[in-house]
C-alpha cells in the first residue's frame, strides 16, 4: 500500500492529453467568445438602447379605453412600420417630423408597400385638438404620432423607427452613398442652414443636377429635403423621400452581420425603433431580395387625396386638407 | 506543478491573440459597401487607353485623362462640368462657391485665364448659379443655365454670352416652365439654332424631361423627344448628324440611344444598352464611340465606360422627321447589335453630372 501511494499522486498530478486538450479548446472557445462580444458591444448596447422601445399608444378619448403597449404581428405575418424623419436641430423641444411614412412589409411575398403622409396634413391629433399631423410627435413622442395616424388613417401600426437627419446623413455617408437618379434640377434658395450649427433659422440655396448619381449624406439629405421650389411641394418631396429611402435599402441588401456595429455607431443617438432584433432581422431579409417591381410607392398628391387650404379655421397656416374617403380607400386596400 | 503553472502562464497571451484574432477577423468580414472608398483617379491605372485627351471630374477635382494616366489640373475649389472651346485649346468650367457657381475659362492645365460671370452676393437671394456651359461652334459665345430671372422660383434658362465679352452682355435663350428646375445642357448648333434639355410637368404632376430645338432666342421651343421617353443629357457628334441621349422611360433606370440629326429633327432612336444607371455620354473624336459614366458594382461610384457604337449608320431623320410626343414613336425604336460597353475606369468616383470633355 505506502508503495502505491506516490504513484497515484504522480498520475493524477499529470494531466492526460485528452483533458489537456479540451481544456485548451475551452480557453480557445472562451477568448474567441470574448473577441466576438467585444466587437459586437455596440450592437447590444444598441440593442438594449435603442431598439425594443416599448411605446404605450395612448387610448382614443372616445373609447375611453385604457393605455395599451403596441401589440406586435406574429413572426413570419406582414407588419407596419411608421418611419419618422425630423429635423433634430434643436429648433423645438421635442422635434417636429418632416417625414412620416408608412411602411407595410411582408416577409413571406417580400412586397413592401409604402405611403408617405404630408407633413402639413390637417388632422385631429391623439393628444388632443387638430394641427398639422407634424406636430404630433413634438406633442407625445412616438406614442403620439403612432395614435394619430392609426386613429385618422384607420390602420394599425406594429412598430415604429425614428432617424434624425444627421442620423441619415451618417447612414449614407457609412453606406458609402446612395445612386439616385435626379429626375429635374432641384434648386432652393430658401433651404434650411440648420444642420452644422449657427442660426438655427437661416437658410441657404441648394443645387441639384439631373441625371443618374451618387449622392454622399449630405447631398442625399439636400435632396430629399428640399420642396420651396418643387411645384407639388411636400408631395415632391415625399417621393423623393420615398425613392431615397429605396437606394438605402438597395445598399442595405448588401450589409452582413459583420457590418452591425458600424452601422449602430452611426447611428448613435440618432435612431430609435420599437423593432426588435428579430424583427430588424426579418426586415434584413427583405431587403435581401430586394426587388423594385415589388415595391408600391404611394403619395398623397393633390388634387385627388387632398388639397392646399390657409384660413382662420387652420389658425392662419397653410395647410394639406385631407380627402378621407379617397385616403381611407387606398388604405384599406393597401394597409389591411 | 511548476510546468504547469508556466505554460498556463504562457497560454494567456493565446488566448489574448486569439480573441483578438477573432475581433480582427470579424472586421474582414465586413461588406464591401462598408469597406469601399472611393479613390483618387491619379493613384489608378485605366484599364483601357482611349484615344485623344478628356477632363472629367471627382468630387469638384479636375482631372485630364490622357494615353492611359490621369493628372490632376486646376486650382482647389469645387469645380465641375468642364467643356472644350473648338479650337481645343482652352477650357471652361464651373466653380461653386457657397452658394451660387460661376464660369471660368482656363488653359488646357487647369490656369484660369478669366472670370467670365460673376454671380456670387452678400445678399442669398441676390446669388446666382451657372451651369452647363458650351462653347458655341464659332468659337464666339458660351451657352450655360442661368437661374435668371427669379420670377416664380428658381429656375434654371439657358442664356448666352460672348466669350470675349462681358457678363452684362448675356442674352437669355429660353422661357422655361416654372418650378420644374427650368432647362438645362444647352448645345449651340452651327446654324445658331440650340439643343437643350426641358422639363417640364404633366396633368398628373409627373416631371419629364425632353430634347428640345430652337431656332432663335427665345423662339418658339420643339420638342424632338416625346414626353414619356424622359429623354436628357444629349450631346451632339463631332460631325453634328448624330445625338446621344440618356432616357428613362418613366423608369429608375435607363437606356443609352442614338439619333441621327437634321439640323432640326431627329430621327428615330436606336437603343445600344439598356436597364442601367447611365449618365452623361459623349461622343468621342473620330464620333465612332461614345464614353459615358456608370457605376460599378455594389458600392456604387460611376466609373468611365467606352462603348463602340455598331457600324450601321442610325436612321435618316427622314424617316421619322416629325418630332413624335406621342408614346408610338417607341415603336420607331430599334436595339443595335452593339458591342459590349468596357470599363474604362476602376475604383474612382467620377462625378455623373459633369460629362466628360474629349478630344
Amino acid at each position: 500500500m505506502t508503495g502505491q501511494g506516490p504513484a497515484r499522486r504522480r498520475r493524477a498530478s499529470r494531466l492526460h492529453p485528452v483533458r489537456i486538450a479540451v481544456l485548451t479548446l475551452f480557453c480557445l472557445l472562451l477568448s474567441g467568445t470574448a473577441g466576438a462580444a467585444a466587437y459586437f458591444f455596440p450592437v447590444v448596447v444598441a440593442g438594449v438602447g435603442q431598439t425594443g422601445q416599448t411605446v404605450v399608444v395612448p387610448p382614443s378619448r372616445s373609447q375611453g379605453t385604457a393605455s395599451t403597449p403596441m401589440p406586435s404581428a406574429a413572426p413570419g405575418a406582414p407588419f407596419t412600420v411608421l418611419l419618422l424623419g425630423s429635423d433634430d436641430d434643436g429648433k423645438n423641444k421635442s422635434p417636429l417630423t418632416q417625414s412620416m411614412i408608412l411602411v407595410r412589409v411582408d416577409p413571406a411575398s417580400k412586397h413592401v408597400t409604402m405611403l408617405s403622409i404630408p407633413r402639413d396634413l390637417w388632422v385631429p391629433l391623439s393628444t388632443g385638438g387638430s394641427a398639422k399631423i407634424d406636430a404630433a410627435y413634438d406633442y407625445g413622442g412616438a406614442a403620439a404620432a403612432i395614435a394619430t395616424v392609426e386613429r385618422n388613417f384607420h390602420v394599425h401600426i406594429d412598430e415604429y423607427a425614428w432617424v434624425g437627419l444627421k442620423g441619415l446623413i451618417k447612414l449614407i455617408d457609412r453606406l458609402g452613398g446612395v445612386d439616385v437618379l435626379v429626375s429635374n434640377p432641384v434648386l432652393d434658395d430658401e433651404y434650411p442652414n440648420d444642420i452644422n450649427g449657427g442660426f438655427l433659422y437661416g437658410y441657404m440655396r441648394i443645387a441639384a443636377l439631373p441625371g443618374f448619381q451618387h449622392l454622399d449624406g449630405t447631398h442625399a439629405l439636400q435632396y430629399v429635403r428640399s420642396r420651396h421650389n418643387d411645384i407639388n411641394g411636400d408631395f415632391g418631396r415625399s417621393a423623393r423621400q420615398q425613392q431615397v429611402l429605396l437606394a438605402i435599402k438597395a445598399k442595405a441588401s448588401t450589409l452582413n452581420a459583420a457590418d452591425l456595429p458600424d452601422i449602430v455607431e452611426t447611428l448613435k443617438g440618432n435612431f430609435t425603433t420599437s423593432m426588435g432584433l428579430d424583427r430588424v432581422r426579418s426586415l434584413l431579409g427583405v431587403a435581401t431580395a430586394f426587388d423594385l417591381a415589388n415595391v408600391k410607392q404611394i403619395v398623397l398628391f393633390v388634387p385627388t387625396y387632398t388639397s392646399y387650404d390657409r384660413g382662420a379655421a387652420y389658425g392662419g397656416q397653410s395647410v394639406v386638407v385631407p380627402h378621407w374617403s379617397q385616403i381611407l380607400a387606398v388604405t384599406r386596400a393597401n394597409f389591411p | 506543478m511548476i510546468l504547469r503553472r508556466i505554460a498556463a502562464i504562457l497560454f494567456v497571451p493565446v488566448m489574448l491573440a486569439f480573441g483578438s484574432g477573432v475581433y480582427l477577423y470579424l472586421g474582414t468580414l465586413k461588406s464591401k459597401v462598408v469597406q469601399e472608398r472611393p479613390q483618387l483617379p491619379t493613384v489608378t491605372k485605366p484599364k483601357f487607353v482611349l484615344p485623344g485627351t478628356m477632363f472629367v471630374v471627382q468630387e469638384g477635382r479636375l482631372f485630364k485623362l490622357e494615353a492611359g494616366s490621369f493628372t490632376e489640373i486646376g486650382p482647389g475649389g469645387e469645380w465641375s462640368q468642364p467643356t472644350l472651346t473648338p479650337d481645343h485649346t482652352k477650357l471652361v468650367a464651373v466653380l461653386r462657391t457657397g452658394f451660387s457657381s460661376d464660369l471660368y475659362l482656363m488653359d488646357l492645365g487647369g490656369h484660369v485665364l478669366k472670370r467670365l460671370t460673376k454671380n456670387d452676393s452678400r445678399y442669398i437671394d441676390y446669388n446666382h448659379w451657372a451651369f452647363y456651359p458650351r462653347i458655341s461652334p464659332d468659337g464666339a459665345s458660351v451657352m450655360y443655365s442661368f437661374d435668371s430671372p427669379k420670377v416664380n422660383g428658381v429656375d434654371l434658362a439657358v442664356w448666352s454670352m460672348p466669350l470675349n465679352g462681358a457678363q452684362w452682355q448675356a442674352r437669355r435663350w429660353t422661357d422655361p416652365y416654372s418650378h420644374t428646375g427650368g432647362d438645362v445642357s444647352p448645345i449651340p448648333l452651327a446654324s445658331g439654332g440650340l439643343l437643350f434639355v426641358r422639363h417640364s410637368i404633366d396633368s398628373s404632376t409627373v416631371v419629364h424631361s425632353q430634347i428640345y430645338f430652337q431656332s432663335r432666342a427665345l423662339g418658339v421651343a420643339t420638342p424632338l423627344t416625346p414626353e414619356a421617353d424622359d429623354c436628357s443629357q444629349a450631346t451632339l457628334s463631332p460631325d453634328g448628324t448624330q445625338v446621344a441621349m440618356v432616357c428613362t422611360h418613366g423608369k429608375q433606370s435607363a437606356s443609352l440611344e442614338i439619333a441621327s440629326f437634321n439640323g432640326s429633327a431627329l430621327g428615330a432612336p436606336q437603343v445600344l444598352v439598356d436597364g442601367g444607371l447611365y449618365a452623361s455620354p459623349a461622343w468621342s473624336p473620330d464620333g465612332k464611340a461614345l464614353a459615358y459614366f456608370g457605376p460599378q458594382g455594389l458600392a456604387g461610384h460611376f466609373q468611365l465606360w467606352w462603348l463602340p457604337l455598331p457600324v450601321a449608320a442610325t436612321p435618316s431623320p427622314s424617316i421619322a422627321a416629325a418630332p413624335s410626343t406621342s408614346a408610338s414613336a417607341r415603336a420607331a425604336s430599334t436595339v443595335a447589335p452593339t458591342p459590349a460597353p468596357v470599363q474604362v475606369t476602376e475604383g474612382v468616383d467620377l462625378s455623373a453630372t459633369s460629362p466628360p470633355a474629349w478630344f
